[in-house]
């Protein structure tokens, strides 16, 4: 005879304000299998814990009711307190007494009151067809898949790599570095990007426990937590590294000129290059789509020109697998094209550029050797006007989300323009300075005193040609006027968006997207680095737009997670998954179509006790297994049950109510 | 024999004369009949849709019925304002069939709106439906030499997700016609600033200073003269051109053509026709401009662009 315990929760007044929670317990008690039934207001504290485990032993209960929150938020708490108390965790049942009837249904508590109380019947009824069950160990491949080799990727392989686990590293482009070895100097502290990065760089390239595969892309990932297996494409680079020494009479000679996408284009590269002299590794790659002589058979300068012979135009694609245990995504972000701005003449106005090409530009090493230039004429410009939210917090023509970085770093700008042509002015227009972060307001305090840029707050409606000028016509809002600078040259805050290519990883890897293609972490507060897919985490740009020191930290906290998932030998997984009862399998394997997971093989079994012909059934994977039932639904024999999700404790709940 | 209904609206019977006929002409050239919707009403612009939105949207659904009983699929309105009502009307009424049901309700004597016209400018009725090609092998006296700025006004291509129809801010559709006529559209970014529109009644100083702007911009892209598709446009900046030179202390002198002037004349109509003494600016000066064509180096250009795409591909 089934002895069971209900426990219901006031929530505080989430639940007791709008259900009458001891009512509730006077219902419960008048069911028969109930032998105890009592209500506290923190079921989830240590009191309420306490109470449960002692009912456990002084009434001899067989299995336990718990009337709360949902069970994602407390499952977990009220398992534990079962098994501190001896009994097998797996016989508690949660009612949702608060998301399900309370929060719901505030307008009526009479309505709300008698769902709770249905509630409860159904989870009593399900408890005494719970059968113990326990934890599966399945075993763990120590190596983690870092995707993306910015600064994310590479703090996130390191910091992994440091604590002596494995890492492959793979990057899209020819060097590892992304969007901080474009940069010139880095808010707050004006230090170069450049210095800080290439050493971090160096060292993911010599560190004993990481493999690098640059010029790569991840195209499949199979398995499941701890026993991924991932398949990569290399590129060809038509250039066999073994041999190259990096010394460049190839790319000297190279005739071919191609937009520098290092540069943002403002000058040109060769066909082979490498993306920049401090590129990890220091190898060059021939561009397939502007070599000529892969185009059209014609040239081999480049073949001619090498001593060490290492150029090979018939290098073809190859796939690589790797076995990994855990996957951090770092695949950073691209910039919004401002082509929908035409009031302003983008596209038509060559003194037009975005931040990150003025960025190049004043970067020590741009293509203007350090100096802001007009791309008209070549000038150097004196009034400087830079637009900020170009794209971000605009829902007409951009996206409504604000991209975090552009405030700092047009103060930056300000301030290196400043640096640079010491009779400039600069003009920033903005909407509101977003300045959070340690030292940042001071920074932007430096911008605006020492370096007297003018702060104008407002939009910019109109951007028009007079002479060899830009009029920048705009709102200054503070003093309530139309106000027109002469500008020899304007600069855009373009915002942060997404890699376009991040919709297509997630599919493969089978995580989630937002609306924007950021990918999604599994809870915005309390899983940040998490996804819903477990063991794979998110670093960087990749999930919303972040800035240096905040991507930072969180490759370092996937590190950390990768680091615990990788702690022990084995894993352990929750025990509800599905078994298939081989007296009943038909071997139709309907199951093997709709499992999402491909969780489901064939097996070969005897005809019969003793038998020498075989039959086929179904085979559940318990590694990959999910517990997600769509494999018992389709079943035409009944032959699947889903642990802790049998048919009989679903017809328990039915019969109920 | 295009067939095209047209709605002329009150300034093409008046101020605008010179546009209703020169487009008559242009039209005629271009094998096009006009059938002009009878009884037609005020569109309504612009003080309808400001006092009360059911008249605002009542006046010109009257004429969109009308427009429905010829059987023409396009109407063509010759008035930007106009234009601008009825193409408003229409997307909300086809987007919302019960505030149509209900506006509709209050002229149904007229009949049951379908929203099977289409409704365009002129100008747009010439750049999508009879396109450029078709207008250049129509030219027999090109304009070459003349330069012109292309001013297109708040209406013709605004609000966006309304006109569906060039681009808001720097739409490019006259400039074609007339680079197809062989003029030369100058680089103009005060191509969609606003001219004051009907403050030139109430408030005639705002109309003074914001076209004066235009024609400011218009003298600085180096055009002999101005081109328009509106006639509010047309009458501020040609028929308050001798206030706004008082007021801003210099001589502009620059007539402002409808577009289908120029086509007319670019067509081999003869100047005559064209209605030329209406303006209040002569135009003498900036058509003389035609056939003054300065020798262009075209060999030379070419070679220099094709050696600058080969150095590109190489």
């Amino acid at each position: 005879m089934a002895r069971v315990g209900v426990f219901v929760c006031f929530c505080g007044a989430n639940i007791a304000d709008f259900v009458d929670v001891p009512q509730v317990v006077e219902e419960a008690k008048r069911i028969r299998e109930v032998k105890y039934a009592i209500d506290y207001k923190y079921m989830c504290s240590d009191p309420g814990q306490q109470m449960i485990r002692d009912a456990i032993v002084q009434f001899k209960l067989t299995s336990i009711v718990v009337a709360a929150c949902s069970p994602r938020m407390h499952e977990k708490t009220f398992r534990k307190a079962l098994s501190d108390a001896g009994m097998n965790p797996y016989l508690l049942e949660v009612a949702n007494i608060r998301e399900h009837s309370s929060w719901v249904h505030q307008k009526d508590k009479k309505a709300a009151t008698e769902k709770a109380a249905d509630l409860i019947r159904m989870a009593v009824a399900k408890s005494i067809a719970n059968e113990q069950l326990f934890e599966i160990s399945v075993p763990v491949t120590k190596r983690a898949l870092v995707i993306g080799g910015g600064i994310a990727g590479i703090q996130a392989a390191l910091d992994i790599a440091d604590a002596r686990i494995p890492v492959t590293l793979v990057e899209k482009s020819p060097s590892i570095g992304g969007r901080m070895a474009q940069l010139d100097e880095t808010f707050p502290t004006l230090d170069c990007s450049q210095c800080i990065l290439t050493p971090k760089m160096v060292d993911v390239a010599s560190h004993p426990f990481i493999e690098l595969i640059p010029y790569s892309e991840v195209i499949e990932l199979d398995g499941y937590v701890g026993n991924y297996k991932a398949k990569i494409r290399k590129k060809a680079s038509y250039v066999n590294f073994k041999a190259c020494t990096g010394c460049g009479a190839c790319w000297q000679k190279c005739p071919v000129k191609v937009p520098n996408e290092y540069n943002m284009g403002i000058d040109k590269r060769k066909a082979i290059y490498t993306p920049f002299p401090q590129a990890v590794p220091n190898k060059p790659v021939i561009d397939a789509e502007h070599c000529t002589m892969l185009l059209k058979g014609k040239c081999g300068i480049c073949a001619k020109v090498c001593e060490k012979g290492a150029i090979d135009y018939k290098m073809q694609d190859e796939i690589v697998e790797r076995e990994i245990g855990a996957v951090v995504v770092a695949t950073g972000y691209d910039l919004w094209d401002p082509k929908p701005y035409e009031e302003y003449g983008v596209g038509r106005f060559k003194d037009i550029i975005t931040s990150l090409e003025f960025e190049r530009m004043v970067s020590a090493n741009g293509p203007t050797g350090g100096l802001p230039l007009r791309p008209s004429d070549g000038k150097v410009p004196k009034n400087v006007v830079f637009i900020k939210c170009i794209g971000s917090r605009d829902e007409a023509k951009g996206i409504e989300y604000c991209s975090k970085i552009c405030c700092m770093y047009t103060a930056k700008h300000a301030i290196l323009l400043h640096h640079k042509v010491h009779d400039s002015h600069a003009y920033i227009f903005y909407m509101d300075i977003r300045a959070a972060g340690k030292g940042y307001e001071e920074f932007v305090k430096k911008a605006q005193v020492d370096t007297a840029a003018t702060y104008l707050r407002g939009r910019v409606s109109k951007i028009y040609k007079k002479g060899d000028k830009l009029i920048v016509r705009g709102e200054d809002a503070q003093i309530g006027q139309v106000v027109e600078v002469e500008a020899d040259l304007v600069v855009l805050a373009t915002a942060i968006i997404p890699p376009k290519a991040n919709p297509e990883l997630a599919r493969l890897l089978g995580i989630s997207y937002d609306k924007y293609g950021y990918l999604s972490e599994a809870h915005p507060k309390l899983r940040p680095v998490e996804t819903a897919k477990a063991g794979i985490f998110l670093a960087g740009c990749t999930q919303a737009p972040k800035d240096i020191p905040d991507t930072v930290a969180q490759a370092s906290a996937c590190a950390a997670k990768v680091c615990g998932l990788f702690s022990g030998d084995t894993m352990k997984k929750d025990p509800m998954i599905s078994k298939v009862n081989n007296e009943f399998c038909s071997g139709c394997q309907n199951c093997i179509k709709v499992c999402p997971y491909q969780a489901i093989v064939t097996d070969e079994i005897p005809l019969g006790h003793g038998s020498k012909e075989m039959r086929t059934v179904a085979k559940i994977n318990e590694g990959v297994c999910q517990g997600c039932g769509s494999c018992v639904a389709i079943c035409r024999s009944m032959a699947i049950s889903l642990a802790g999700f049998t048919d009989s404790q679903i017809i328990n709940e039915i019969v109920a109510i | 024999m295009k067939k095209l209904t047209y709605f002329p609206g009150c300034s093409a019977h008046g101020t605008s004369e010179e546009f209703d006929s020169t487009l008559k002409l242009v039209l005629k050239t271009l094998d096009v009949e006009l059938e002009e919707i009878p009884d037609w009403n005020c569109c309504g612009a612009t003080s309808a849709h400001v006092m009360t939105e059911n008249l605002g949207y009542a006046l010109p659904l009257r004429n969109l019925v009308l427009a429905e009983k010829i059987d023409n699929s396009t109407m063509g309105i010759a008035c930007a304002s106009c234009y601008q009502r009825m193409k408003v009307t229409k997307v909300h009424m086809d987007e919302n069939p019960r505030l149509a049901a209900k506006i509709n309700s209050t002229i149904i004597q007229e009949g049951t709106y379908k929203g099977e016209v289409e409704v365009k400018s002129m100008l747009q009725y010439c750049y999508e439906d009879i396109g450029i090609e078709t207008i250049k092998s129509k030219v027999t006296k090109s304009l070459e030499g003349m330069k012109v700025a292309c001013y297109y006004g708040c209406l013709l291509t605004r609000p966006k997700n309304i006109t569906k129809f060039d681009s808001p801010e720097y739409p490019v559709s006259m400039d074609r016609i007339m680079e197809a006529l062989g003029a030369k559209a100058t680089e103009f970014d005060y191509k969609t600033e606003c001219c004051g529109a009907s403050f030139a009644i109430s408030n005639t100083e705002v109309v003074l200073n914001l076209s004066g702007q235009i024609l400011e911009m218009a003298r600085e892209s180096g055009a002999h003269a101005i081109v328009v598709a509106c006639p509010l446009c047309q009458s501020n900046l040609d028929m308050r051109q001798p206030d706004i030179q008082k007021l801003r202390g210099t001589s502009y002198n620059i007539p402002v053509f409808y577009f289908t002037q120029l086509m007319a004349l670019a067509f081999g109509y003869p100047v005559e026709k064209l209605k030329f003494p209406k303006h209040i600016i002569p135009v003498e000066e900036a058509l003389s401009n035609i056939g003054r064509v300065e020798p262009v180096p075209e060999k030379g250009k070419k070679t220099k662009k094709a050696v600058e795409a080969e150095s590109e591909v190489e």
